[in-house]
């Protein structure tokens, strides 16, 4: 990754330009930065996600127009000053949503939404098991299921991100570093189970997540930070409760503009009133971006990593 | 009394007309004159060993009679009264017994073949349209198989509830039985692919939601004919299990969600499976639900009820009478 001065990217008829001002580091960049997947030429600008204020539309671009501040996610390009983005991908930011925020919530407010509230409708009373709880999603899910009215149960490494999961909301919070999730899940649950899995670790936690659930309940495999699941004979899934299973990603649950901008509004409206807290922990100026990978790979941040161009 | 016996596991010929003594029940059970036991596919995984149980037993696991007996702590069922059951092993007989809680009263209105013949194929229906995955109005279901024993029930009810129902059958004659029960399209797929079927029926789109009892042989193509989200209901495995899946399949296919559930787990409470057979038992009284009771046969018969179910040319149910 490195710094250069290129012209500003000219909209197509159905885009527009942003002049950004934050962009987003997530994980999905790393992979792109390193090839595992790969972007649609070399070279590419990195980023995914951003926000900031339009400057130019294109000619057939319709729900936005100069100077609306907006953010976005899931399209390439946002480690820059000033980023073309389709307009039908763009959504307001309200007044009480700094640029920070919204750059902030974007790919991980939504994926803790739609999970929350899509995937598996929590239902107060209904008891989760979140992995990862004080990971970027994972602060900010454990949040929602909190404000829903469910009992929430996390795994984390660290006694500090321990911490951090409690703040959010977690009722139980497990050290799997210390303790088996498996049993302690049961035990905190009196052998019943829980509701739902949220997993975005993958291979080092799905199979004893299968053996927490109760009967009929669903695991939300959303991730594989510790590498990708194995293939799963489905006759396990009837073996352990009549269970479900699914794996989704952001891009099926902002499929259309009206759920996108529906979603995107939700979160933003629980950043204006409190209900959800971002935990943004470092801004990077731009050229600083190596640094700012550096971090996130190492794993020792725990919440989200902004570049500021 | 008479009973049908296996002493070792193989085809239907293993299965032997035998006399044995009447059970005594267990203080919490009850013991049933059978009238009628009901014939089902997870019989024949039992006879052929692929489902296991210690050996020799009675198979069977479904029937409707009269209780003669009670433990002495049976306080659900009393002498006389009508029940039916599924999941109670030993059912090919004059007599069996079951833990009281599996016993459910069968009404006036019905008949205890009606009762027999309702319980495992009509509780799957019921859990699969109501629960493992909720069917609504408008909403558009592809059934597999949907002549076969639960395939017809299914489809009157996914229909009750005002979904469109695909089907797919294997020959025509199943075809014009699944459009009596009143599927709005059916595929033959020895004649057409079903997968090129369903997406021209939906313009493309896909469905809600697959019910697959078939397993192996359509699963691949059931992932290509859900729409974004959709949800796969495995309750079966008639053509062989399902192979191993990558759960990212599930994901690139659009966000796909995967049961594979089981009648036990949806009649896990007494208080579920009685409230799951007043339902199916009411939809029968009430002509929403019609049984397609296809043949009966006498108990010492029950081999050959076996190759019928098992050459798949009788659409309908099979029940044995002792």
């Amino acid at each position: 990754m490195e710094v250069v001065e290129m012209p500003v990217p000219q909209p197509k008829a159905n885009e527009a330009v942003v002049k950004l001002a934050a962009s987003g580091v997530n994980f999905v960049d790393v992979y792109f930065r390193e090839g595992r997947y790969k972007a649609a030429a070399l070279p590419f600008v990195l980023g995914q996600e951003g926000a900031g204020v339009i400057t130019e539309v294109g000619a057939e671009a319709k729900s936005v127009k100069v100077g609306d501040r907006v953010a976005w996610t899931g399209v390439q390009g946002a480690y820059a000053e000033y980023a073309a983005v389709p307009a039908d991908r763009l959504v307001p930011i309200p007044q009480a949503v700094s640029d920070q925020q919204a750059a902030a919530a974007m790919l991980q407010g939504m994926t803790a939404h739609y999970v929350s509230h899509d995937t598996y409708q929590l239902k107060p009373g209904e008891t989760a098991l979140v992995h990862a709880a004080a990971g970027g999603v994972g602060l900010l899910l454990v949040q929602m299921a909190h404000n829903i009215g469910a009992r929430v149960i996390a795994t984390v490494s660290t006694e500090e991100k321990a911490k951090l999961a409690r703040a959010a909301g977690a009722h139980e919070v497990i050290l799997y570093t210390h303790a088996d999730f498996e049993a302690e899940t049961k035990r905190l649950t009196e052998g019943k189970g829980v509701n739902v899995v949220y997993d975005s670790v993958g291979k080092t936690t799905f199979e004893k997540g299968l053996n927490v659930l109760r009967p009929r309940g669903m695991m939300v495999l959303f991730g594989g930070s510790s590498g990708a699941v194995p293939p799963l004979d489905p006759v396990l899934l009837s073996q352990k409760g009549s269970l479900y299973l699914t794996r989704p990603t952001l891009v099926n649950y902002i499929a259309t503009r009206e759920e996108l901008v529906a979603r995107s509004g939700a979160v933003f409206s629980m950043i204006a009133t409190g209900k959800l807290k971002l935990r943004i922990e470092h801004t990077y100026p731009l050229a600083e971006v190596q640094r700012a990978h550096r971090d996130l790979e190492g794993r020792k941040t725990t919440g989200k990593l902004l570049l500021m161009p | 009394m008479k009973a049908i016996r296996v002493q070792r596991t193989g085809g239907p010929e293993v299965m032997e007309s035998a006399g044995v003594p009447v059970p005594q029940p267990k203080p919490a059970e009850a013991l049933v004159k059978v009238s009628v036991a009901g014939v089902n596919a997870i019989d024949g995984y039992f006879r052929d060993g692929r489902f296991r149980t210690p050996l020799p037993f009675i198979p069977g696991q479904e029937g409707a009679g009269v209780v003669t007996a009670v433990g002495a702590q049976a306080k659900t069922v009393k002498v006389g009264d009508r029940v039916a059951w599924s999941g109670v092993l030993g059912s090919y007989a004059d007599f069996v017994v079951s833990p009281e809680e599996h016993l459910v009263p069968v009404p006036e209105t019905l008949t205890d073949q009606q009762a027999a013949a309702a319980m495992v194929h009509g509780l799957t229906a019921h859990y699969l349209v109501n629960d493992a995955h909720k069917l609504k109005p408008g909403e558009t279901a592809l059934v597999h198989a949907a002549a076969g024993g639960v395939g017809l029930l299914l489809v009157q009810m996914a229909r009750a509830i005002g979904a469109r129902v695909i089907g797919t059958a294997s020959s025509e004659e199943k075809a014009g039985l699944a459009r009596e029960a009143g599927a709005d399209e059916v595929i033959v797929f020895t004649k057409h692919d079903f997968e090129a079927e369903v997406k021209r029926l939906t313009d493309g789109k896909g469905v809600e939601v697959v019910y697959d009892g078939v397993g192996k042989a359509t699963f691949e193509k059931n992932l290509n004919v859900m729409r974004l989200r959709g949800m796969l209901v495995l309750y079966g495995m008639s053509s062989g299990p399902v192979l191993p899946v990558d759960p990212a399949k599930l994901s690139e296919k659009g966000s796909l969600y995967m049961a594979r559930t089981t009648l036990a787990h949806f009649t896990a409470t007494r208080d579920e499976l009685l409230a799951r057979t007043r339902a199916l038992f009411g939809m029968i009284r009430e002509g929403k639900l019609k049984l397609r009771i296809a043949k009966t046969y006498p108990l010492a018969d029950a081999a050959q009820s076996h190759r019928d179910m098992e050459a798949r040319k009788i659409a309908g149910k099979l029940l044995l009478i002792p």
